[in-house]
Formats: structure tokens, sequence, C-alpha cells
């Protein structure tokens, strides 16, 4: 086999001094760093001389966990009697618990991996080896420079940045001006022979081995020949030949005349991107249904209602705990301060007495303390729900979304928050609580600009003229019964023309479903609105009780002394 | 063993991950995923947790006596390598698996948003 497009292969030997740029300033997806962007190049390899960046080297990281224990010599020697190839580690050093070091070759950094787990320490622990592909390490930039300009003067003359050309690495290893030089890599080299580091004459290996490709790596060629080379020799069959070509050059879309599948391109490091984020996850109709009834029911009582409503949503055993955010970096008392009191934030609060009595546990207690909360407003179009778990007995989801305080000194301030329900559940398509978790947060300044862009359909008092004393007791009785704030009974009542069965009536078919929490799980029949509403005898009617004694006993011996 | 290998070892068979509504069930895709995402850096600002009340059970086997279920919630920031740093909400069901020397906790599922997902 003809060895047309591969030259000598290459040893390495550890740099001099290198200093190292964070890992960030190497992602080629990273428009800020400047000359990351990647450029098509023709096929067959060839490339475009000046433009080429020389910075997609096949280098890999090789992370020992744990290394810090181990003394260099002993480590690197035990990795070498289990690899199956010599390598070569660059710049070895320990970073905080690891030891790490650099390989500067794909089939060498693969073999390194097999090794993970068979070598021990003298305790008999296996040692395990983790490898990723790494940008290039940066090296001083003052050789760098020096070189750089040495080779762009050079290069020009020697017409290496003709476009269009295949690229005939033997041509460019046989080039004295080439060889003779210790090039290094780094992100500025901005001409092809980037590619051809450390180039030594000696180095004439026999075996044209994949390290060869290496150097052709930083070209991104699209399309490659490799059938003809005599790649092939170093593997066992051409399938690993291929994906390992396929490692090395990411760019790949043909190679022997075959197009890539784009899932091997995929899924190489190099291009890593992040899942397009989406919306509410559901899992199913009917469950969305369930749960978007569930958080309007729940909501209407806790934004509009009295709090207290809320205990016969929640299970007699369930817990509930409230957390804000807690930077380290920046402890002040944060301006969510009603909330700040009863934050179970683990990663402030170590405590393990305070840890106990804020994790709010039965629904008397949590309802308690949802009561002292300040008062809120949701806006429900803003809520969106992952549906984490569900099974016959339970259902877990969290609820992301914004709300707005309405009294005190935070008026109109908007907080966004997550809340996660598991939930039983209970007839009539409701849901019980058992656990109930609320992280509470500011909005950023583009989700508060969003936020309540929906209009609230909230009756305000305004469109009620001034109502008599009567009506202004009656106001009074249907807030109390009902549970709810004096302006919706006030609405009602007069859209009912003071009616108060007919009231009634209307309040119930409306919101009927709200009344119809009834868990099964744990406590006795709650009665519905109508009920509560037409039997005095009650306990919301207390005020009622009392009022009726105080006549008997006080009014009316008045009366019969007249 | 590569990261997102030992990552996914943490999860049960029929775990399932939200990942910013994207779906993802069982551990073949779970692995998968990891191995899709690139390198992070993850700083966590928050974190609480709750039991699940008892008789709520998470997959569960007929073999099995019931299981322990533990919600953790947490919040931070996270970078990803490329993209910018995001703001995140995450939270775990934990299940417990005991056998007669030792008690097992793993993932039965794993909800994660950014809290600015809209605008990612």
């Amino acid at each position: 086999m003809s060895d047309a497009h591969v030259g000598p292969g290459v040893r390495y030997t550890p740099y001099a001094n290198p200093t190292y740029r964070r890992r960030d300033s190497f992602h080629r997806g990273d428009q800020t760093r400047g000359n990351m962007e990647r450029e098509r190049k023709p096929p067959e390899g060839g490339m475009e001389g000046n433009r080429q960046e020389g910075t997609s080297r096949t280098w890999f990281k090789i992370t020992i966990p744990f290394g810090i224990k181990y003394d260099e010599k002993w480590l690197l020697n035990l990795i070498q009697s289990q690899c199956s190839v010599p390598f070569n580690p660059i710049k070895f050093h320990y970073e905080k618990m690891q030891a790490q070091f650099f390989v500067e070759n794909a089939s060498t950094a693969f073999e390194l991996k097999k090794v993970s787990g068979k070598i021990c320490n003298e305790d008999n622990e296996s040692i395990s080896i983790f490898v990723s592909p790494s940008p290039v390490p940066y090296f001083e930039q003052k050789e760098q420079k020096s070189t750089k300009v040495k080779l762009i003067k050079k290069t020009k003359i020697k017409e290496y940045e003709v476009p269009q050309q295949a690229l005939d690495l033997q041509r460019l290893h046989s080039d004295p001006d080439v060889m003779s030089h210790d090039i290094e890599m780094g992100p500025n080299l901005r001409n092809c022979m980037a590619v051809s580091p450390r180039i030594h004459e000696e180095n004439m290996p026999k075996v044209k081995s994949e390290g060869e490709l290496d150097k052709v790596k930083g070209l991104e060629p699209e399309e490659m020949c490799a059938d003809r080379n005599p790649l092939c020799t170093t593997f066992p069959d051409k399938s690993t030949n291929i994906s390992s070509i396929l490692e090395l050059f990411p760019k790949l879309l043909r190679l022997d005349d075959h197009e890539v599948p784009p899932s091997i391109i995929f899924g190489i490091e190099a291009y890593k991107k992040l899942p397009v984020c989406k919306g509410s996850v559901f899992g199913s109709e009917t469950l969305k249904n369930l749960i978007l009834q569930f958080l309007q029911q729940y909501y209407w009582i806790y934004d509009y209602g009295d709090r207290q409503g809320l205990l016969v949503a929640y299970h007699d055993e369930a817990c509930f705990s409230l957390t804000i955010p807690f930077n380290s970096e920046d402890p002040a008392p944060s301006s969510l301060g009603e909330y700040s009191k009863g934050s179970r934030n683990m990663k402030k609060l170590k405590d393990s007495i305070l840890r106990v009595q804020l994790l709010k546990h039965t629904k008397r207690d949590i309802v308690d303390f949802l009561s002292v909360l300040p008062k809120t407003q949701h806006d429900l179009s803003s809520f969106v729900v992952d549906m984490c778990v569900q099974t016959e007995k339970m259902l877990c989801f969290s609820v992301n979304g914004v709300f707005k305080e309405v009294e005190g000194i935070c008026q109109a301030r908007v907080c966004a928050f997550t809340r996660i329900f598991i939930a039983t559940p209970a007839s009539n398509s409701s849901l019980c609580i058992v656990n109930d978790q609320l992280s509470v947060r500011d909005a950023s300044p583009t989700v508060t600009q969003g936020a309540f862009s929906t209009p609230v359909p909230i009756p305000s008092s305004s469109s009620v003229p001034t109502i008599s004393q009567e009506q202004q007791e009656m106001v009074q009785a249907f807030s109390t019964q009902s549970g709810m704030s004096l302006q919706w009974p006030k609405k009602c009542l007069h859209d009912s023309n003071w009616d108060y069965t007919r009231a009634s009536q209307i309040f119930r078919s409306v919101h009927s479903e709200v009344w119809e929490f009834r868990p099964t799980c744990n406590q006795g029949p709650t009665r519905p609105l109508h009920e509560v509403i037409h039997r005095p005898d009650n306990k919301n009617s207390k005020g009622a009780k009392v009022l009726a004694i105080f006549i008997i006993l006080v009014v009316l011996p008045l009366f019969s002394g007249m | 063993m590569t990261m997102s290998m030992a990552l996914t070892r943490l999860y049960l068979d029929k775990a399932t991950l939200i990942w910013n509504g994207n779906v993802v069930t069982g551990l073949d895709a779970l692995a998968n995923f990891f191995e899709m995402l690139p390198s992070s850096e993850f700083q966590v600002n928050m974190l609480d947790c709750q039991p699940v009340h008892g008789k709520i059970r998470v997959f569960q086997e007929q073999a099995t006596p019931s299981q322990t279920t533990v919600l953790v919630v947490t919040s931070g920031i996270v970078k990803f390598d490329g993209n910018k740093q995001h703001y995140f909400n995450q939270n775990f069901l934990l299940s417990a698996h005991s056998t007669l020397n030792n008690t097992v906790w793993k993932i039965a599922s794993d909800c994660f948003r950014f809290q600015d997902w809209a605008s990612s």
C-alpha cells in the first residue's frame, strides 16, 4: 500500500513551563473568543493555508481521581505497565484531589481508558482513569509567537497556503524548515504548519499509525479516503479503524465515498450542545386537566380566600417546607423578608433543631404557617408544570411561576417560585397533598415584565355602588361562611339582587369543585358549601352564636324592664 | 468508566429525568443523555428535603418491602461548557432499597429546569 497521504510519526517530549488557560476559552461555540470558528475545508484533507486555526487537535486530558495520594513516577509506571501502548504524559500535575496529565493522541487515550480499574494501589483499591478530550494545553506565548512569525514567513514562500490543494503530508514532513522547528500548538497560530508540532527527522516510524492522522486533524477535512492509506495496519478491523477516524475528524461528512451518519458526528465531545428547552410536561391530557384544575382551585383560595380553607386540601400527616436561595458569596439578608424567617435552606441553616421546627408537619401546622405568609396574587398563565411521577397512588409535579405581593411595603413586587407537590388522588377528581415544598426568589427583570399580562378576572369593588348597613352585614356573613374575601361576596350578592339564597347558589355552581376536596385518606366528610351556608349551627357561625347569646342574656332583659 | 456512566448508576432502572421539558426514561436513554451533555460546573445555593409520606411507594416492586422515599429540592447556578450560566431548580425523589446488609438510595425521578428556560 502506498503511503501517499501520511507522513512520519512523531514523538513528543514534555514542554517546558507550560501555562494553562481555562478550558472555557477554547470552546468552539463561544464567539467571544474570536479565533475559534471553524471554517469549511475542501475535500481530501485539503486546506486553506493561513486561515487554518490550529486549535482542534486530539489532545486528551487523563484524570485519576484521588491521584494526589500517589507519587507521580509510581503512578505513571503503574499505568504504563497495564497500557498496551507507550504513552508520553504531558504536563503531569495535581489538581485538588486529582492527578492529571495530557496525551496528544486519540489511540493512546483509548488505550489509557482501558487501563481504568485494572490497576490497584497498595491497599488493593482499584484506581480509575477518566479520559476526556481537551483543548490544547496553552504554552508560553513568547516562544509561540516567535515560532509563529517564522513559520508564516516560510509558508508564504513555500505556497502551502494555496487553497484547494490536497494536503500531501509527505511533502510537508520532508520540508526541512518544518522538520527543524519545535512548533508549539496554540490558539493563535494561524497557519497550516501548526498542524505539525515537534516533528523530528529521526522519528520515521515504520508503522503508519493513527498518530499521523493527528496532524491532519487540525485541518478538519470534510471528506477523506482512508481505504487507500496504510492506517489499517494498526487496527484489527476496518470498523475500529473507521470509528477512530470519525473520532479524530468530527467534521467528516464523507468517508471512502460513503456519507457519515449524523448520529456519529453528533456524539462527539467537540459538538456537544444543550438540548432545546421545552415547556410543561403533563404526561397526558387527563393529567393536565386534573393538575390545572387543582392549581386553579388551590390558588383561588390561597390568593383570594382565607387560607384556612386549604385544610381540606392537605393530608393529616402532610409535610411542608419553604426555602429562599442562599448564595454563600453574598450572604446579605434577603429582600424576601417574610419568607426568610421560615426558610429551611439547609445550605444556610445548620441548626438541627431549627431544621426540624421549620419542617411543618400536619395540615394544621401547615395551614397556620401558610396563613401568615404575605398575601399574594399568582399569575396562573405563567405556570409551567413538570409532571415528575405518576403512579396509581401518587402524583409528583413541580410548578414554576410568578406571583405578586398585594399588600404591605413590598406591594406589587413580583416574585418567582417553584413549588413541588406530591399528592394522592382523592374522590371527585381532586388531590390530597402529602408533601409540599415551596421555594421563592426575586423574579428577574425579564420575567417581571412578562408577568400578569393576562388580566385577572376579579371584580373590583368600584363596580358596586355604596350599600346599606343591612347589605353590609349580609356581605360580612357571606364572606365568613364562604371563606371568600369581601370583594367577591359583595359582587355576588349585588348581582343576585341581594337575595342571599340565590347568591349562595351562584357561588356554589361556579365554585363547587373548590369545596369538593374530599381526601378519603385521612379525615371525615367535608361539608359542601351549600350546607355550610344554610346551616347556621356550625363552626363557621360562631360569631352568630355569640351574638344570639348576647342578645338573649343582655338585650332582652333590658327590654323586659321597660 | 466515563463520568456519565457513573452518574447513570445512581438511577433506578425505571427512573425518569425531565430536563428542561425533555423526558428521558430508562438507563440507556439516561446514559446517552448524559454523554451528550457538555461538561458542567454546578454551584448549589439551596437545599431542602422532606420525607415522603410513608404509604407512598415509587415504583414498588412486588418482591421488595415498602420503600422509603425522600424528596430533595435544590437550586443554584450551573455553567455548561460553551453556554452562558443559568440559575436552575432541581428536585429528586430518592428511593431506598434495603437488603440484609445495606441500604442503597437511588434516584427514582429527577426534574431539572433552568429558571430562564424560556429564553434559552
